[in-house]
Formats: C-alpha cells, structure tokens, sequence
C-alpha cells in the first residue's frame, strides 16, 4: 500500500478520532465540574472508544508514510471533523439520553463522511479502507440506536433548573 | 535522544475549566493550546495575562506562565511583562466588557503604541460572571437584562473599527466554533510583529442563549484570501461588515514599540524598597 491518498486518508481518519476523543474528554471533565456524574461517565466512555478506533487506525497505517498535517490543514466539510462533538449541543442538565443522541449525531456524521470518500475515492485501496470504515461506522450507529433505545427520553422540561447557579441580575 | 514536540494536549494545565457547558470559550482554549503546539514554544517562554470575566479564567487552564490580573487591565500588566522580557511571547485575553468597558482606554492605547503581543477578545456581548448584564458590544434592543429593560439603546461598539482606528498592527476576526481556523489565525497573529488584535466571537449559551445560532450566521469574508495591507482599504471593507464575516482583515508594517533600555535596577533592590 503507498500513495500520498492512502497516506492523506489515513492522516485525516486518525485525526477524526483523536479529536473526538479529546473532545470527549474535554466533555466528560466539564460534566464532573457541573456535578453530572452520570453524563461525565458516558463521555469519558465515549472518548475511550474513539482512542480505541483512532489505535486501530494507527495498526492499518504501519508501513504507510502519513503526513503531519495541521488541524486547519483538515479536509472537513465542516470546520471540525465529522465525529467531534459540537460544544453548543451540550448543557449541564444534559441526561444519559442527550449524551447518547449527540454520540449518535456524530456516528452518523462519521459514516457520511466515510460513504462519502469511498465514493470519491480514486485509489482503490483508499475506497476499500473508506468502505471498510462506513461499515464500522454504521455498525457504531446501530449499536448506539439500540444503546438510546434502553434509556428513557427525558421529560420536556429537563432543562428547567428550580435552583439555577446562573440566575440574571 | 531527540525530544517529542509538544502536542496541544502538553500545553493544558490540570486546572479544568469551570465555563458552562455549551460555552464558546472551551473552543477558543482549544484553539489556543493548537496554535502554542503548532509555534511550539517553550512554555517558560509564554505568558497568558488577563482581566477579569469568564474569559479571562484562561490562564488557569494554560500551561505556561499565566496572570489573572485586574479588571480591565489585561493590556496594562501584557505591555509591562513584553517592555520587560521582550524574549516572551505575550497573549492576552478578556471578554468584551473587560477589554473595551472597563478595559476600554487601555485598548486604544495598546492598539497606538504597538508592543509586540497578541490580544485575543472573547466577545458574547454581555458580561457573564456578573450574570447578564448589557456590555458595549451588546445590541440597543436587548432587553434581558432587568438593568437595561428597554434594551441598552446605544451604538455598539465595533471593535475592529476601533482597533483600526487606534492603530492596531493586525486586525482579525475568528469564531470559537472553528477552533482550527482560529488556532491558525492566532498563529499568524502571534508571528506578526507589533500590537495584533484578533476578536473572537464566543458564544454566552447562558445569558445570550440565542448566540448558539450563530454558527448559522458565521462566514468567511468575502476578502478572507487577500489581506489588506493599507487602513483606508480595510476600513472599505468593514463598511460592509455584518458583524459576522472572519478573516484577516489587515496586517501592516509600523513599528514596533521596544525601548532597548536594559533594566537597570536589580531586582533586590525593588523588593529592599517596597520592603522599607
């Protein structure tokens, strides 16, 4: 395996995980500040999966020469990579069932943007890896649909806080 | 034994950020432990000074010598510790109210005398610590705040206008939701000499609930890939400034201020005279 679009691909899918697990991480240490332990977990649980793709990703890469490439050197279609978790989808009321839905926005993102340069692939063993990491990807997405289905939704007015920490002036 | 460079992650202190959930200065942090790997500077070689604000917490969660300084005074404390160690690389951080309220005549005069250092402001348009209160970039029709009912009903300060005017080395504008493109436009204004201004839109999810949307409403200048190099031309180009278009807007070439005074008194001596 060679080429600088394997090595491209292979950069930009480590990329994609590290920054979704540090992301995670990030999340996780916020949601312990915020006194939500339960969602903390869930983060913390969320960016140990991605460190666990972005190490398997790593094995595929040996042998290949992968580019350093700088954060804004990426090649998203958005200006963070798909499976990074947006920071204004979260809020301190979150429940397990928010922090499973934002996992599932992103697995989802994460499998578009993998079809998508299986599509576009001009080397071959670019689209097979990009095939290869949709399907896993789409496998995560029906793993967490069945995960969101064992929690209970959260009622409309989750984010109602009786005692807000931030009341206005 | 060759050393491994610092990543972004190396350049985050223990201190974790006590910001609410949703805020846009976790990115602007992200962005700029991205753009400390990327120059990677020895974290002794750093020094992250603030006001006061949410925004001016940044320090704390940086590894590199930091002071959380007074109210408004970013600017003040930032030019004494680059006149001082022109070896550092000064950053200084603060929050639309810190910086151009209470911080406001340092601004200008920051932006006039042009220190080598970097000068990054959070803006959301209210002061958060203090719990929602109208600030200078606060639009007049804001009416949230029970101290300002019918909205603050006065012009905004724009800051880019006024950092150009002032006389500001580099004028730039960025979005805390894309920590990429901001981290690399820090980078730029950390590498360009004299006094560089880079506003930041940051989004208060608390009291500005409603700034969640401007990812929506964020763009790429139209003149983001030719950046003006003269003040009337750039000042062209914010006539038809949203509020909302990121970029470059102007780099230019005055010179810088560096008295080449050594010091002259030795430490010792000051601490021997505030000690008497």
């Amino acid at each position: 395996m060679s080429g600088d679009e394997v090595g491209s691909f292979l950069a930009h899918a480590i990329a994609l995980e590290d920054e979704a697990a540090e992301r995670y991480s990030d999340l996780a240490d916020t949601m312990d500040t915020h006194n939500n332990g339960e969602v903390a977990a869930l983060f913390r649980q969320m960016a140990e999966f991605s460190r666990r793709h972005a190490d398997s990703v790593r094995e595929r890469a040996v042998g290949v020469e992968v580019p350093e490439r700088k954060p804004w050197e990426l090649m998203w279609s958005e200006p963070e990579g798909p499976e990074t978790a947006p920071v204004e989808r979260t809020h301190y009321l979150m429940t397990p069932y928010h922090c499973l839905q934002l996992a599932l926005h992103n697995e989802r993102r994460g499998h578009a943007y993998y079809a998508d340069q299986a599509a576009k692939a001009g080397d071959a063993d670019v689209r097979r890896m990009a095939e290869e990491m949709a399907a896993e990807e789409a496998e995560h997405v029906r793993l967490l649909e069945e995960w969101v289905k064992t929690i209970p939704e959260p009622e409309p007015d989750w984010d109602q806080d009786l005692d807000p920490p931030t009341t206005g002036d | 034994m060759t050393a491994q460079p610092l990543t972004a992650k190396d350049y985050k202190s223990d201190t974790k950020p006590i910001w609410c959930p949703g805020c846009g200065d976790y990115s602007v942090l992200a962005a700029v432990t991205k753009a400390l790997a990327e120059l990677q500077l020895p974290k002794e070689k750093v020094a992250v000074v603030s006001g006061i604000g949410c925004s001016s917490r940044i320090p704390a969660y940086v590894a590199a010598y930091g002071f959380h300084g007074v109210h408004g005074r970013a600017l003040a404390v930032a030019s004494g510790v680059k006149l001082a160690r022109p070896d550092l690389t000064v950053w200084a951080f603060g929050g639309d109210g810190d910086g151009l309220s209470i911080g406001g005549n340092h601004f200008l005069h920051s932006c006039r005398r042009n220190v080598d250092m970097t000068y990054v402001l959070m803006d959301n348009q209210v002061y958060g610590m203090t719990k929602g209160q109208a600030s200078p970039t606060t639009e007049p029709d804001w009416c949230e705040s029970k101290l300002t009912p019918k909205g603050p009903q006065v012009t905004p300060i724009r800051p880019l206008h006024l950092a150009l005017a002032c006389g500001a080395n580099f004028v730039a504008r960025g979005f805390s939701g894309d920590p990429n493109g901001l981290a690399k436009m820090i980078v730029e204004a950390s590498k360009h000499p004299g006094f560089s201004f880079v506003q930041v839109l940051s989004p208060c999810v608390t009291f500005r609930a409603e700034q969640r949307n401007w990812k929506q409403l964020v763009h790429e200048s139209e003149d983001a890939e030719e950046v003006a190099s003269d003040v009337p031309e750039a000042m062209r180009r914010l006539a038809a400034d949203d509020g909302f278009a990121t970029g470059i807007l102007y780099a230019g070439d005055r010179p810088v201020y560096q008295p080449m005074h050594p010091a002259v008194t030795e430490l010792a001596a000051i601490e021997r005279r505030f000690a008497s």
